[in-house]
This record gives structure tokens, C-alpha cells and sequence, in this order.
């Protein structure tokens, strides 16, 4: 019943599903790494960066894929406003606590209601003449928008690879993730450091959030069940790695997709969540646990 | 040491703790005293007839919602422009007031704001029940508070196969939706438009409004052989993301008919991603959903030859149709889309009409009314629209066809079509 | 360390008395002529403070932080809901949905409970998502469609609301018996410092088993006394994440980790909900939100935590906060770690 071309297909698709997973959670890992905020805005920071990309596109016929790229700066700037105000008033903590993750849930419902009165509850989506087309190699069919969001998003976390090993703020961010005291002791301000990674999260939250805007239509509401799987690849990437999330996604994606040959469809939405029970069980620090050395300096 | 003083201490937090009870206390006072007057609990004043209203206008649901909620409102401005509704135990003419409350899509908020309205609002009837799960939970609210209640936009069988006394629906039952869709395809087979022995393909939400047009769907293809083959049949999670699982596995199927049911979210995400797949089937269809303009600005060309079985379109070729796509204008400054706010409207012609007949807004009389009134001149597809026995409406629906540039036909059934169906799908 | 003060002395008797008194002015209330509207707006809300109460032990007591609370409140009403429609009698069927929710809560306790700090929480998460959808598809309580009561006899809104009365003062008593008993304090020991607790011969494991049934218990009660109430309930309702949101919401709104913040929180919680919803549908998110940050930055404890800074700007309670900080750390929120 499954022939080879259906399977290329599904790992296709399974692909360019990590791709956009990946590209989603990374935001969080820099915050949760940096900070140890679990950060429930995700949802909203995505919901906004979608926005951002139709407003864009509807005011000024940018591409959404360009608004993306707008997005990070803007966001990036916004993530830091919201540090400035809010986060930072936070009692710090070497450890994720309640009232961070209730801080920035009541900041998640106040982004939706402001989106709400902003934008109504209305379903909205961009259309561009790219949206429907489609690559055809043979039996395989492949979204072409899917793969450019696919390639934006593995350029983008291979940049902020890049920006973690090779600059200084990367350097003081590592050193913040690996021992928080030692850090400070040798000269990183860590509320500066904390503040840009805020940003830098939230950044690729809105950049996430464009590239998802040119796939899905969004409301309000939008991010709620990417929010979720976002902890899961968080976790099975154990928490606070790039080359992690990666793999998580990848993990995430392809459990997801291949399960629809074994599960019926109504319980696709729960396959991220067995997953995470069934990881968390097993292997407490995550999967990349298992190679937390290699990877935490990451 | 420590343990000693942590012992201690937990003896002071007991004190201090039971001194919150005074907090407590007051804040109950409290609320009862600003309870009663922000609710709008007034007795209805003698020369009004309250209608509560319970419908989504945040949440997923929140734009059909919205739409149903103007159709509502259409409805009762119209009616009060004309002097409102004779009520012979008053004897005299009364207006209709409407008495809002969103649920924002939450069937426990729907079914608890159903039972404020009847139970503190002095309402003659509750109107509202947008998408089956609110319905359901309404529902059940009809008869504790014996006070009728019109579903306008619920038509899963199971809501008015509880036996219920009070709860009237405006939508036909969706299993007819099921089964007028597949005989609707069948005639494309009589005419030559397609072979016969077609493969189906079905993907529905996992609710009884799945349920029910799956069911429709089966009953008409078991009665009728040869017509179309049934391969594929599965549910999916309303609400859901991401559909390409589902998709490749109907791609698998090697269907050539593709029948889907979806909310209009999930119509948009699902067809979107099965257009971005490459695929394509003969005939499809996304059940009641289809020619919404929020699908159209999704989606573009791509939702072109989507066939949709729906409750009311805009082009049936009624006079009382044109009159009513007028005044919706005039209302709300947009066109009427799909079929919400139709179904809803004609709830509150139907309720004033019962009221009319009962000649009292005694809740019984009303029921009963309700039970027996026929709205002549309706805008529903048939012209007609009455109560069965157990409560739901049953009129024929009409399928229709999004053509090429931004045209919505109606291509079945034939009395009432504007345009022929296009079929296979060029 | 006994209270010796007359002062103290004569606070006590008061206080202890106050509670007594509530229960007697709420067992009056509805003899009192009030409108089936309030009643039903009382009835929910004492729903809501058994779960906020619930939530404290795990949440505030044994500061283990679970955003799964709809499982157990889910699985009560289900339970509730089958035994009910099978004939069981309606009390009988609650204490199924209790005992069924406490066995779900060591299904779901012994994994997770084996796990610390955010992977905790992340989990109860999973679990609260994988479990509504399983509810979703499962189809012998009826899936997404839902399930219906089925109960005879004629429907007694005061009989409802005397059953969510006795179950709030069930919750309220347990609460404050596990306050003051050595369980209590082994909890307290767990959320200062688990290791430490250890340490001193506190099994935190087995600690947070038992609470986490308690917990379970007294939640899914009330999501079978919610389910009789309400006749109809589906996987979108009694589990939904909203639903573990709203529970968690309530003792952080009151203050959590006390015996009275979480009543006070489900009060607020559930008298002023409805009214936010029905009459500002629009911004209600944003005052939710708003209350949500404001709460966490200016005042942690929550409104018992603002009472009980009312009273010692009065100068009447200035040993109090002492011993907040040898009990909490610097407060009961601030700073906690999951």
C-alpha cells in the first residue's frame, strides 16, 4: 500500500516539518539556556511576528519571506523593551521559577487581546503567488514555500550557531548557560547579556512566526499548539542547544509524520506529548542528555 | 534546630491563615451585593420580549458566530421596525430585545451563560449554539429551565435524539448534508460527468457532526451499489496544524473523490496544505464549508471547483433572498457569507411567529407554538421553514460550487441552479 | 513557642470562629431567597475553590508546580458522568470519580514525580494534551462528541449546590489539617529543599505520592460534581488546557501555600470570571493578563499576602513576615523554583 514514492514523500514532508519546528524553538532555548524562563509569550511573540509579516505584505506588498527578515530586528528591539520592563524585575534564580512562567503567561494573554482589538478575530493569511505552487521531481511533490521556509530556517539557526560560537556575546551567553556565578565573577554583566538574549529569543519568535504566516492562517490565538511542541523539541534537545533543538525537531518531526501509518489521525496531536512523556521517562535530562557534555558548550 | 523552628512556625501560618477567613467572608458579602447588579438581572419590562443570545464572537468559532449573531440582530431590527410582535394576552404589539453574551467558544462557558439568560434574564426564548459542541452543551439547559431554545447553528441528530421538549434546531440534519452531497455526485455519474465506481476518500472532524455525515455518506452508497466505493475513511482533531500525515494517507488511497467535513479553520488549513501537496481529486468537498470569502482570501483560485452542501447560499432565486442580501448590506456593510447568518435569522422569524401564534410568552405556549408554526416565505432552500417532531428543521440543502473568479453557483438541486457543475475538476 | 499573648490569645478565638461562621451563613444562603442565577454563580464557585484547594497541597504545600490538573478533574467527571448514566447513585458515583482520579494521579505521580523542575511541569503539560486527545477519540465515552447525563428525577439546583458546599468544606478541612500535621510539615521540608528533607528522613517521593492523591481526589470530586451539574460534558471542556490554567490562576490570584489564598482565590476567580466575560468580552484577556503580572511583581502572596500587608502597615502583625522568611525563603511565590 505504501510505495517508495509515498515514503519520499512522507520523509519529505517530515523534513521540512523539523525545518519549520526547529526555526520556532529556538527562540525559547536561548531564553530558557540564558535565563531559565520557560516562556510562555512564545506563543504570542509568534502570533505577532505573523502579524507583523501581514502587515507588511498588506501595506507594503513586502514578501512575507523579507518580513521575516524585517521581523528579527524588530522583535529583536521588542524583546528587549519587554526585558527592560518587565522580565528584569524578576527575582533571579539559577532555576526556572513559578513566577516567571506566570509573568510572561499574563503577558501572552495580553499580547492576544491586544492582537484581538487590533485585528479582530478574523482568520487571516497571505496569499502570494508562490503560496500554492508546488515542485514536482516525478512521483515526489514538494511545497515550494514549504522549502524556502525550510531553507530560511536552517540558515537562521545556523547563524545563530554562529553568532554563539564566534562572538563575544555568544561567548558570555555560553558562559552564563554553563556556570551563571562564574560568569559574573569574570566581568559578564549578565543583565545586559540577559537582555540581549531576551531579545535574541523573542527575535526568532517573530522570525518564526513570519515564515509560519506564509504556511498556515493565523488568529489571535495562533501558537497555542506550537507552544507546546516547541517544550517538547526543547526538551528532547535537552533544554539549551542549538545543534539540541535541531535534533529535537528532527525527532518531533519525524515521530509525528511517520506515526500516521501506524496511528489513526485523530491521535496525531498526541503523538508529541507520548513522545515527551515517553523521553522524559527514559531519559530524564532529555536525549540530548545522553550527550549533554558535547552539547551544553554548544 | 531548624526543625524545631519550621514546627513552630507552622503552628503561626494556622493562626494567621484562619484570620484570612475574615477576607473571605467579606469578599462573599461582597459579591453578592455586585453580583445581582451587574448582571442584567431586571424583570423584563412589560412592553419588551427578551431573547437571550448565546453565541461565539471570540475564540475559533468567532467569526461564523459573528455572522450568526447579525443575522439575529437583522432579524429583530426588522421586526421592530415593523412595530414589534402582537401578543393577544398583552394586546398589543410588543418589541424584541435582544440579550447578548459570547462564549467565546468554550462549550462549558456556552452551556453556563444558556442557563444565566434562562434562569435570570426573564428571556421568552435562548437562540445561539454556533458549531455542535456548543450546541450539545446548551442544550441540555432547554428543559431544566423549560424555556425553548433554537440551535442556529448545531445539526448533529444526537442534540434532538435526547428526547428533549424544548430544544428546536434551525439547521437540517447533517446526515441529509451527507447523503444529498453523494447523490448530488451521483448524478454527475447519470449525466456521464464522471465513471461510475468512483473511489471516496473521507477525512471529518472527530464530532457528531462528523459522525452524522459520515453516516449520511455510508447509508446513501450501502442503498444505492455501484454508484461509489468508500476506501478511506478517517477523523481528525478539530483545531489541529498540521494535516500532511492525513494527506499522504489519502493520497495513498488512490481516491478520485475526496470528502471532507471541516470547520472553516480547518477547511483553510486542510485545503491549503492539500493544494501545497500537489494533490488532486475529481470531485471535493469540505461539507458545509466551501464558499466562505475568508477561504477565497487564504486561498485564492485554489478553493476554484470546491463543492460545499450548505444551509442557505445567497444565490438561491428567491425574491425574499434578494430582499434580505439588501438589508444585510444596509446593516452591516458587507455581503451575507455562506450561510450564517441566513439559518439564525430565520430562528427569530420563526420565534416571533410562534410567539405570535401563542399569543402569550408563556414558555409552554411558545414550545408548542413552535412545534406547529411554518414559516411561509422563508429564506431557507425550500422556502419553508418548520419544527419536526423532535425539534430540528428539515429542509433540502442546496450544493454549490466555487467557479472561477470569485463565482459561487448553485448546482444543485436543479430547480433552484444558476450554473451547471463543473466536474471533474479541470 | 506556644502563643502566649492575650492578644493572640483573643485572635484566635475569633479567627477559629469565623470559618464556622461562613459555613453557617452559606448553609442559610439559599433559604435566603436568592435567584437561581446566583445560586448557580455560588455553586461553580465553590467548584472552583475545591480545585484551587486541591491544587494548593501539590502546588503550594509540596511546591510541586502541575499544569495537569484538568486530568484528574477530567477524569472525575467522566467517571462521575458513566457511573451516574449506569444508575449508581449520584454520591456514590463521586466517591468513584475521587477514587478513579487518585488512581490516575499515581499513574501520572509515579513517572513524573521522579522528574525536578521545569521537566516536572513540561510533563504535566504532555500529559494534560495527550490525555484530552485520547479522551477525544476514545469511543466508548462518546469522543469529541461528548457525554451525556442521564439522571432521573426531577433537577434541584439547591441539591447541587449543597454537594459543591460539602465538598468545599471537605477540601478546606483537609487542607487545614495537612497544614498543621507532621505530613504537612515533611511537604513544606520538600518544597524548601528536597535533598535536605531527604536528609532529615522525609521520603519526598512517597510525600508527593500522597499528596498528589489527595490532590487528585478532591479534584476529580469536583469534576463529578461539575458534571452532574452541568449534564453534558466533552474532552474540549473538562480537560482542556484552559481548564489546568484556571486551576493553577485561583491560589495564585489568593496566595498560595496558605489554607484561605486559594478559597479566596476560587471566590474571586469564580464570581468575577463570569462578570469579565459576559460584560467586557473584549479586554477580559487583557485584565486577566494584567492581574496575572501585577500579582507577580508587586505582590507574590497574593491577596492574603496584600491582607496581610494592610494589617501590618496597621502595626499589629509585625512578626509575621519573620517567620515568612524562615517558612518560604523570601516569599511564597517569588523566587520559587519549580
Amino acid at each position: 500500500m505504501m510505495t517508495a514514492a509515498d515514503f519520499l514523500n512522507l520523509l519529505i514532508a517530515a523534513l521540512m516539518l523539523a525545518g519549520i519546528y526547529g526555526a520556532m524553538s529556538v527562540g525559547m532555548t536561548v531564553i530558557y539556556g540564558v535565563m531559565k524562563i520557560v516562556n510562555l509569550a512564545h506563543a504570542g511573540f509568534m502570533m505577532m511576528g505573523a502579524y507583523f509579516a501581514y502587515e507588511l505584505f498588506q501595506r507594503f506588498n513586502i514578501d512575507p519571506l523579507f518580513g521575516a527578515f524585517l521581523a528579527l530586528p524588530v522583535f529583536f528591539l521588542f524583546g528587549m523593551a519587554i526585558h527592560w520592563l518587565l522580565v528584569r524585575r524578576l527575582p533571579k534564580s539559577d532555576q526556572p521559577t513559578l513566577s516567571s512562567l506566570l509573568l510572561m503567561f499574563g503577558f501572552w494573554l495580553v499580547l492576544q487581546n491586544v492582537a484581538y482589538l487590533t485585528w479582530g478575530n478574523t482568520d487571516m493569511s497571505i496569499l502570494t503567488p508562490h503560496t500554492l505552487s508546488v515542485i514536482n521531481l516525478g512521483p515526489i511533490t514538494i511545497s515550494t514555500l514549504r522549502l524556502v521556509v525550510f531553507a530560511a530556517a536552517v540558515v537562521s539557526m545556523a547563524i545563530l550557531q554562529l553568532i554563539l560560537n564566534r562572538s563575544w556575546f555568544g561567548k558570555s551567553v555560553r558562559a552564563l548557560i554553563q556556570n551563571p556565578y562564574a560568569a559574573q565573577i569574570t566581568g559578564v554583566d549578565d543583565q545586559k547579556i540577559s537582555r540581549m538574549a531576551f531579545g535574541l529569543g523573542t527575535a526568532f519568535a517573530g522570525f518564526a512566526g513570519a515564515l509560519l504566516s506564509m504556511l498556515y492562517s493565523f488568529n489571535p490565538d495562533f501558537g497555542r499548539p506550537f507552544l507546546v511542541r516547541s517544550f517538547v523539541i526543547i526538551v528532547l534537545g535537552g533544554l539549551e542547544s542549538v545543534p539540541g533543538v535541531a535534533f529535537g525537531a528532527l525527532v518531533l518531526a519525524v515521530v509525528e509524520t511517520f506515526s500516521i501509518l501506524a496511528v489513526p489521525a485523530g491521535y496525531q496531536p498526541a503523538i508529541s506529548f507520548a513522545l515527551l512523556v515517553v523521553v522524559l521517562l527514559l531519559f530524564p535530562r532529555g536525549l540530548a542528555g545522553l550527550m549533554q557534555k558535547k552539547w551544553r558548550a554548544a | 534546630m531548624r526543625d524545631l523552628s519550621l514546627f513552630c512556625a507552622g503552628f503561626r501560618v494556622g493562626f494567621r491563615a484562619l484570620r484570612g477567613g475574615i477576607a473571605v467572608a467579606l469578599l462573599f458579602s461582597a459579591t453578592s451585593v455586585l453580583v445581582p447588579e451587574s448582571s442584567r438581572a431586571t424583570a423584563a419590562a412589560d412592553d419588551t420580549i427578551s431573547i437571550g443570545v448565546v453565541l461565539p464572537t471570540t475564540g475559533r468559532e468567532g467569526k461564523p458566530g459573528q455572522f450568526q449573531k447579525e443575522g439575529i440582530e437583522l432579524a429583530i431590527k426588522k421586526i421592530n421596525e415593523a412595530g414589534g410582535v402582537f401578543v393577544k394576552d398583552k394586546g398589543k404589539k410588543l418589541l424584541l430585545k435582544e440579550v447578548f453574551y459570547d462564549d467565546g467558544s468554550d462549550p462549558q462557558k456556552s452551556a453556563s451563560l444558556a442557563e444565566r439568560a434562562m434562569s435570570s434574564d426573564h428571556v421568552t426564548a435562548v437562540v445561539g449554539g454556533y458549531s455542535t459542541q456548543l450546541g450539545q452543551a446548551e442544550s441540555v439547559m432547554a428543559d431544566r429551565y423549560q424555556t425553548p431554545w433554537i440551535a442556529t447553528g448545531a445539526g448533529a441528530t444526537a442534540i434532538f435524539s435526547q428526547g428533549y421538549q424544548y430544544a428546536f434546531g434551525a439547521l437540517s440534519p447533517v446526515e441529509v448534508l451527507g447523503a444529498t452531497t453523494v447523490e448530488f455526485i451521483s448524478k454527475l455519474v447519470d449525466q456521464g460527468k464522471l465513471k461510475r465506481g468512483l473511489r471516496v476518500a473521507m477525512a471529518v472532524e472527530n464530532t457528531d457532526h462528523g459522525v452524522d455525515y459520515v453516516g449520511g455518506v455510508k447509508e446513501w452508497i450501502a442503498k444505492h451499489p455501484g454508484y461509489f466505493q468508500l476506501v478511506f475513511s478517517e477523523n481528525f482533531e478539530l483545531g489541529s496544524t498540521d494535516f500532511s500525515g492525513l494527506l499522504q494517507k489519502v493520497k495513498a488511497s488512490k481516491a478520485d473523490i475526496y470528502l471532507a467535513d471541516a470547520h472553516l479553520q480547518d477547511y483553510i488549513t486542510m485545503h491549503r496544505q492539500y493544494l501545497q501537496s500537489g494533490m488532486r481529486h475529481q470531485v471535493v468537498s469540505y461539507g458545509a464549508r466551501g464558499p466562505e470569502s475568508d477561504a477565497r482570501k487564504a486561498l485564492g483560485a485554489g478553493t476554484d471547483y470546491v463543492f460545499a452542501g450548505i444551509w442557505w447560499s445567497q444565490r438561491l432565486p428567491y425574491p425574499q433572498v434578494a430582499k434580505f442580501i439588501a438589508d444585510y448590506k444596509q446593516f452591516t456593510g458587507r455581503e451575507p457569507d455562506s450561510w450564517y447568518a441566513a439559518t439564525s435569522h430565520e430562528a427569530i422569524r420563526a420565534l416571533a411567529a410562534a410567539i405570535e401564534k401563542a399569543g402569550t410568552t408563556n414558555h409552554a405556549a411558545v414550545r408548542n407554538a413552535l412545534h406547529s408554526v411554518e414559516l411561509k416565505n422563508s429564506l431557507l432552500p425550500g422556502g419553508v421553514l418548520k419544527f419536526g417532531v423532535n425539534g430540528q428543521a428539515g429542509y433540502p440543502f442546496v450544493i454549490v460550487q466555487n467557479k472561477p473568479g470569485d463565482k459561487v453557483d448553485i448546482v444543485y438541486p436543479k430547480e433552484s441552479a444558476t450554473g451547471e457543475p463543473i466536474a471533474p475538476r479541470p | 513557642m506556644k502563643t502566649g499573648t492575650p492578644a493572640s490569645g483573643i485572635r484566635f478565638s475569633i479567627s477559629s470562629v469565623l470559618p464556622w461562621l461562613l459555613l453557617v451563613a452559606l448553609i442559610f444562603l439559599p433559604s435566603a431567597g436568592l435567584g437561581t442565577n446566583l445560586i448557580r454563580l455560588f455553586f461553580l464557585t465553590l467548584v472552583w475553590i475545591v480545585t484551587s484547594v486541591a491544587w494548593n497541597l501539590v502546588g503550594g504545600f509540596a511546591g510541586q508546580v502541575s499544569f495537569g490538573f484538568a486530568v484528574f478533574y477530567g477524569v472525575g467527571a467522566y467517571t462521575g458522568a458513566l457511573l451516574m448514566n449506569q444508575g449508581v447513585s449520584p454520591y456514590a458515583a463521586m466517591a468513584g470519580a475521587a477514587a478513579m482520579a487518585s488512581i490516575a494521579s499515581l499513574i501520572v505521580g509515579a513517572p513524573t514525580f521522579r522528574l525536578r523542575g521545569p521537566y516536572f511541569v513540561i510533563a504535566t503539560i504532555g500529559v494534560n494534551e495527550a490525555v484530552r486527545v485520547l479522551m477525544s477519540n476514545l469511543a466508548i465515552t462518546g469522543g469529541a462528541s461528548g457525554l451525556r447525563l442521564r439522571e432521573h428525577g426531577p433537577y434541584r439546583q439547591v441539591e447541587h449546590y449543597y454537594t459543591a458546599l460539602g465538598a468545599a468544606a471537605i477540601a478546606i478541612a483537609i487542607s487545614a489539617v495537612i497544614a498543621r500535621s507532621r505530613f504537612g510539615l515533611a511537604l513544606r521540608a520538600i518544597r524548601q529543599d528536597e535533598d535536605a528533607a531527604a536528609d532529615v528522613g522525609v521520603n519526598a517521593y512517597v510525600c508527593k505520592l500522597y499528596v498528589h492523591a489527595i490532590a487528585a481526589a478532591l479534584t476529580g470530586m469536583a469534576g463529578a460534581i461539575f458534571a452532574r451539574y452541568a449534564a453534558y460534558i466533552n474532552p474540549q471542556g473538562v480537560f482542556a488546557f484552559n481548564t489546568s490554567i484556571s486551576i493553577l490562576l485561583m491560589p495564585v490570584i489568593g496566595g498560595i501555600g496558605t489554607i484561605w489564598g486559594p478559597v479566596l482565590g476560587g471566590v474571586v476567580f469564580g464570581a468575577i470570571e463570569e462578570q469579565l466575560v459576559a460584560n467586557f468580552p473584549n479586554i477580559h484577556l487583557l485584565l486577566y493578563g494584567g492581574l496575572l503580572m501585577l500579582i507577580v511583581l508587586v505582590e507574590p502572596d497574593g491577596l492574603v499576602g496584600l491582607f496581610h500587608r494592610i494589617v501590618r502597615r496597621r502595626g499589629s502583625d509585625s512578626r509575621s513576615k519573620g517567620i515568612d522568611k524562615v517558612l518560604w525563603g523570601r516569599s511564597r511565590l517569588e523566587g520559587r523554583e519549580l
